[in-house]
């Protein structure tokens, strides 16, 4: 295999968008493009869940290719549920890796706010098992809050816990300008005070307001590249090192250990495999926090903590900026906001940003690796992507 | 009126749902399957109460639950039990679950056993 370089990358605010799809996933491409002085490419993928049921609009990728006037470079539309944007990376990495592109430009896009938030909840709900869940109600944050209470009677995390991953990652977004949430929250106001109840009310019991993540529109960018395409541009060398993917049941209750997020441990184990490095070697991680408890059990499942010693790590405060490993710092899904399709490329994009050690007030300190977590379904297909600085 | 697990003919694994392929045994021959009635009791395993309900139902808040069956089959289904908790035992009926327009859907709803 070759090996593939992250050469450039672009983002759109992530909150509601008024302009059309294919617009929101042309527009960090313009912005990928210029960040690494190109105009041209080999191929696009385009990471989308929801065009054809929320938008009216399938085969995006055809109308993004020639909205961005890169026609007759091949073109194809990624549809792998929440996890479709680290999906289209990896399909980018193969193309690259195979030797068939030099050049490979990936965004991820969803304009979810053209509907309201519960026909949202409702067409994300589409990825559970017909016949098994979805025809019960169930929906994501159900089976979240099912998971929560699972993992709350087996590990002894609390309210407060989840509480405290809600206020890390959204006051994490006030530094990051591309960030839907920019509300600062304290667990006072949450969690303790006499109003919290009004405040924070239950979504889904245990689960409530500020532990699921917002309905957001936004698209990111990033143009992966051959080593020798790479070395060419004046961009700081990021190396795409490791991919993994594993799936697991697509019911939830068939599952013979119901804590356990088998195909997250699954695509950790093969992307480290493949970048030849262990959890231990991580600075910096984006996981995906669609739930509160997900960061927390994700956090375990890919290596960085012992099973059910996740929350305590955040006690000691280990995973927040300036912590041993800083997890979301961009916010994560929770402060950022999860416009479905583009949630694996906006983690990347951060990695990418962190690693070139532009991040700003955000910035991890000498960050050199870095993990993504992109959960599709509820932990049914899951993508796990390593980053590598190279000097 | 029932809910069905479907028994591989070769090995005798129960699915619940149904799956084309046998997990245990790997048998995909004949789609080989046998539809076996689920239990209708079991204890709780896992319960939520959503507040924020699917354009179809319209009532104020829907239970669900994750129930373990007496023969070990976990089911996914609605739960109408005031105050529930971890492990307690239920009873399943089948019931109407979801009504889309002129459509009903069936499904196993819990009750305190």
């Amino acid at each position: 295999m070759r090996s593939v370089y992250a050469v450039g990358i672009g983002i759109t605010s992530f909150t509601r968008l008024e302009y059309p799809l294919s617009e929101i996933a042309a527009y960090p491409a313009m912005m990928a493009l210029r960040d690494c002085g190109l105009s041209e490419v080999d191929h696009l993928y385009v990471a989308n869940m929801g065009g054809g049921r929320v938008n009216h609009q399938t085969g995006l990728a055809s109308a993004v290719v020639d909205t961005l006037s890169l026609t007759p470079a091949g073109a194809e539309t990624i549809e792998n549920g929440p996890a479709s944007g680290a999906s289209a990376i990896k399909q980018g990495f193969m193309a690259i890796a195979s030797g068939m592109h030099d050049l490979v430009l990936v965004t991820g896009a969803e304009r979810m706010r053209e509907v309201n938030n519960l026909e949202a909840t409702e067409f994300v709900a589409t990825l559970t098992h017909p016949l098994a869940e979805y025809v019960y109600g169930v929906t994501l944050p159900s089976l979240a809050a099912m998971f929560t209470r699972l993992y709350m009677d087996k590990y002894g995390v609390t309210e407060r816990h989840l509480a405290m991953v809600a206020v890390k990652n959204q006051n994490a977004a006030l530094k990051n300008e591309f960030a839907h949430l920019q509300q600062p929250i304290t667990i006072e106001g949450i969690l303790d005070s006499p109003e919290a109840l009004t405040n924070n009310p239950y979504v889904s019991e245990p689960l409530r307001f500020f532990d699921c993540c917002p309905v957001s529109d936004g698209g990111a960018c990033v143009i992966l590249a051959s080593e020798e395409v790479a070395r060419k541009l004046d961009r700081p060398t990021v190396r795409l090192a490791g991919v993994g993917q594993a799936t697991d049941t697509h019911a939830v209750h068939e599952r013979e250990e119901p804590t356990d997020l088998l195909a997250v441990r699954g695509a950790a184990e093969k992307a480290f495999n493949m970048a030849g490095l262990t959890p231990d070697d991580v600075d910096v991680a984006e996981l995906h926090d669609a739930f509160t408890i997900l960061e927390i059990a994700e956090s375990e499942e890919v290596g960085f903590f012992p099973r059910g010693e996740g929350h305590l790590a955040l006690e000691r405060g280990e995973t927040g900026l300036g912590g041993k490993l800083p997890i979301n710092v961009s916010g994560g899904l929770k402060g950022r906001g999860h416009p479905v399709g583009a949630t694996g490329v906006a983690q990347a994009h951060e990695i990418v940003h962190q690693l070139r050690g532009e991040a700003g007030e955000r910035q991890v300190e000498g960050a050199r690796v870095g993990l993504t977590l992109n959960f599709g379904g509820f932990g049914n297909n899951v993508v796990c992507l390593i980053f590598v600085r190279e000097e | 009126m029932e809910v069905y697990a479907y028994k591989c003919r070769r090995c005798g694994h129960l699915h619940y749902p149904y799956r084309m392929v046998c997990r245990n045994c790997g048998e995909n021959e004949h789609n080989e399957f046998d539809p076996v009635p689920l239990p209708k009791r079991g204890k709780l395993l896992t319960f939520t109460v959503l507040h924020s309900l699917p354009p179809d139902f319209e009532v104020p808040t829907l239970g669900l639950a994750i129930v373990e069956l007496t023969n070990g089959i976990r089911i996914t289904g609605q739960l109408r039990i005031e105050e529930p908790t971890s492990g307690m035992a239920v009873r399943g009926e089948v019931e109407v679950v979801r009504t889309e327009g002129y459509d009903e859907r069936l499904g196993m709803i819990f009750y305190e056993a």
